[in-house]
């Protein structure tokens, strides 16, 4: 906390101090994993795609060690208010990071299965929706790295535009899918890839109503605004 | 060029001679405290113990050569004692009381306790010469009476400071903790309080009477000394500090090894006592 | 609800109010002095009937005199005073009018080190119930048996009830004190850092007996160990420099305090 006198314990300082490095570390690792996953799709790149998944085990570990230290510190240091919200959003964070990690190495995954694809299946959608996802998750991790509550709030409202982009998605590939069924097979992987962009998005609003809570102590309401009904819902 | 270390090593090489030093400097000195108490022990047993014998504890003291024992002064001295005892005691605890309790820091608790303390060291015959005046010179004649007089006025003293010292040893939490459950004032003092300190009080007591036990010159102004049985307070009264003053100057050789032998007695009376107390003290200490 | 609610106060908060304890004892504009210092400033602060309230802060904080202020302990010595409004069932504590040994036998206190009187296990729970009340000798016995037995004692006493309370280990003689204390059957229980003096075994035997206790009594304990206040209150107070900072539940304290001073306090963070 910039704001806060530092602990008169100075070891429990530099353990704590410890650990918000280790997550900046892993925010920007994530970070750079879905840009490299979303360069992977959009231009075909089949060395981002490669890096992209390369990240995946070090992010693993860096969850693994954040973990540790994390219990440890609640263990041994019994911390209290501020920082007993900030270590437990940090579990939590770490895991939401871990997650992002494995959906990016997914869609860089597809995107080496998808090759070229038709240049009759618009690209678009999947790019804004991408440079939307890339942007909440850089400020959910700017908020967690600044302990920025304001921030936090911005990326939590902001979620809703890519519920909204990934629903119009669904229906636009649903429809190449019924106009040619040798799109199946790509309009499969592409709708899983939007699929994985947008459950980035929705960690990337836990890591911001966490930091929120670790900031101010209020927890943010259970519905947060979605963008229009789910598209799995059958729709008449 | 030294090293840290080598220099370490000087200082510590000097802060072991000193050390040693000034350890056999109190072993030197208790070894003088000893050593004279020890020949004082051994000299009065020496001179003291052929004197002792059934026949000096059951027969009245006698003129020079008469072949006489020391049982009145004995008897004489237990009265006395022991009265005076009985007498200073509950004043002195009560006025410790008094000064550990409720006086505090006010103005007639201060006067009190400075009073007392000039009391405990002030000279014996002082006090002697002052009961001579209310009330031996008064009545024409000497008595047993103004002898416990005497003796009670220098329990006392003791006896308050120690009453003082021991109530202020009770924790303050465990006043309070009395009070907490409600108990009046004089409840916390008589049930709590006096209780907790009785064994210092005890031992406070018996100091006391170890202390007036050898004391010669308050009673040769007051109960004087009596060669005959006598039980009576209005009369003079025999006692062995006085009896050892009159014997130990005698050119009769057998008053001088009664002298002796009385000195020994209350010697080992006096040791008695203290042994007694301090065991008292331990216990307290050890609760 | 059937009454009228003005305010637009919704029946939720209403209903929570109604289900709320009600306060035992009210501290309303509390100062304190000791001579011309003061010691404690405009303290507001209820004690909810069987709750346990906690109360921490840096020593020298107020929180022990506050302590001692609810049983006029005080006035054990000159030169301290108290101004302001301290209700029990509607009787001003720190009216000089007030009753101070019968207060005494309705806010009872338990101290920082064991203070067992000298006397025997037996004695010390009757000499408290003795100012009190006359009990014949079977009642007084059956008075020191469930004394004993509240506060787990019963078992490890009970053939040596003759036998000095002095004896007994430090945890153990502190839970007698607290059995003497609530031998007397107050309605409120003072604890001034009860387990600081104890191991941690016998501290969390004293803490699981708290649990026990807010049955019956509403409690109040001072304490340093923030872990204790955290484990053991259900509502707790935080004081610095005489002034009461912040009062909330346990839950709220320890997670999201509302005031900087409280927040620097428990997170160790004091400048």
């Amino acid at each position: 906390m910039p704001d806060a006198p530092r602990h008169i314990v100075s070891s429990y300082e530099q353990e704590l101090n410890q650990l918000r490095a280790l997550m900046a570390r892993m925010g920007g690792l994530v970070e750079n994993q879905t840009a490299l996953a979303i360069q992977a799709i959009i231009d075909h790149n089949a060395e981002s795609a490669q890096a992209a998944m390369e990240q995946d085990p070090e992010v693993d570990a860096l969850e693994r060690e954040v973990e540790s230290r994390a219990i440890k510190l609640l263990a041994l240091r019994a911390p209290m208010a501020q920082d007993l919200r900030e270590i437990v959003s940090a579990l939590k964070v770490t895991s939401d990071l871990e997650r992002i990690g494995d959906y990016a190495a997914n869609v860089a995954k597809r995107s080496l299965r998808l090759g070229p694809t038709g240049n009759d299946i618009s690209l678009g959608g999947l790019r804004s929706m991408g440079r939307l996802v890339q942007e909440g998750l850089r400020l959910a991790i700017d908020a967690l790295g600044q302990n920025d509550a304001e921030k936090a709030l911005d990326v939590w409202r902001s979620d809703k535009a890519v519920d909204e982009i990934y629903t119009a998605m669904f229906r636009e590939l649903v429809t190449y899918m019924m106009e040619d069924p040798r799109n199946i097979g790509a309009c499969t992987h592409l709708l899983f890839i939007a699929k994985n962009l947008e459950r980035i998005g929705d960690h990337a609003t836990n890591i911001a109503e966490r930091v929120h809570y670790s900031v101010t102590g209020a927890m943010l309401p259970a519905s947060r605004p979605r963008g229009s009904a789910s598209p799995e819902t059958p729709t008449p | 060029m030294p090293t840290a270390t080598s220099v370490n090593a000087g200082l510590a090489r000097r802060r072991a001679a000193a050390n040693l030093a000034a350890t056999a400097l109190a072993y030197a000195a208790t070894a003088v405290v000893l050593v004279a108490l020890a020949s004082i022990l051994v000299t009065l047993i020496g001179y003291g113990i052929g004197g002792l014998s059934l026949h000096t504890l059951i027969t009245d003291t006698a003129p020079a050569g008469g072949h006489g024992g020391l049982l009145n002064p004995i008897v004489g001295s237990v009265i006395q004692v022991g009265l005076a005892t009985l007498l200073g005691t509950p004043i002195g605890l009560l006025a410790g009381i008094y000064l550990a309790e409720f006086g505090g820091r006010s103005p007639l608790a201060s006067t009190v306790r400075f009073v007392s303390d000039m009391l405990l060291s002030a000279p014996s015959i002082l006090v002697g010469l002052f009961v001579y005046l209310l009330l031996v010179a008064p009545f024409h004649h000497f008595s047993g009476f103004a002898g416990v007089v005497a003796l009670a006025i220098l329990v006392v003293p003791i006896v308050v400071r120690t009453t003082e010292d021991m109530l202020r040893l009770v924790p303050v939490a465990m006043r309070e903790a009395a009070a907490a459950l409600g108990a009046p004032r004089w409840r916390v003092v008589v049930q709590i309080c006096l209780r907790a300190a009785q064994k210092g009080l005890l031992t406070g007591i018996l100091l006391a009477v170890a202390r007036i036990a050898g004391e010669t010159a308050p009673l040769l102004f007051t109960s004087l000394g009596n060669l005959n049985w006598s039980l009576s307070l209005n009369r003079e009264m025999a006692s062995l500090p006085v009896t050892i003053y009159q014997y130990a100057g005698s050119p009769a050789d057998d008053w001088v090894q009664l002298a002796w032998t009385a000195a020994l007695l209350i010697t080992a009376g006096v040791l008695f006592i203290n042994i007694v107390a301090r065991i008292g003290l331990r216990g307290q200490n050890r609760s | 609800m059937h009454s009228i609610q003005p305010h637009g106060i919704s029946p939720a908060i209403d209903m929570q109010a109604a289900a709320s304890p009600r306060t035992m004892i009210a501290i309303e504009n509390l100062d304190f002095f000791y001579g011309q210092s003061q010691a404690l400033k405009t303290i507001n602060l209820d004690f909810p009937e069987r709750q346990v309230t906690g109360m921490i802060g840096p020593s020298g904080c107020g929180k022990s005199t506050l302590l001692r202020v609810l049983n006029r302990m005080y006035d054990l010595y000159p030169g301290q005073r108290a101004t302001g409004s301290v209700m029990l069932d509607g009787e001003n504590i720190i009216d000089p009018s007030t009753d101070a040994n019968r207060l005494r036998s309705r806010v009872g206190m338990v101290f920082q080190k064991p203070t067992p009187f000298p006397m025997s296990i037996a004695d010390n729970i009757a000499f408290g119930v003795k100012l009190h009340e006359r009990l014949s000798r079977a009642d007084m016995n059956d008075r020191i048996e469930d004394a004993l037995r509240r506060v787990a004692l019963w078992d490890e006493v009970k053939d040596r009830l003759k036998s000095s309370a002095v004896a007994l280990s430090g945890g153990q003689q502190q839970r007698l004190c607290i059995a003497r204390t609530i031998a007397t059957r107050p309605e409120v229980i003072l604890l001034d850092e009860p387990t600081s003096a104890l191991d941690p075994i016998s501290t969390a035997r004293v803490e699981e007996l708290l649990d026990e206790l807010k049955r019956d009594f509403t409690i109040a304990i001072v304490t340093h160990n923030l872990q204790q206040a955290a484990r053991c209150a259900d509502q707790v107070a935080f004081f610095f420099m005489g002034e009461l900072v912040e009062v909330g539940s346990a839950g709220a304290m320890f997670t999201t305090p509302r005031q900087k001073r409280t927040q620097d306090y428990i997170t160790g963070r004091f400048g």
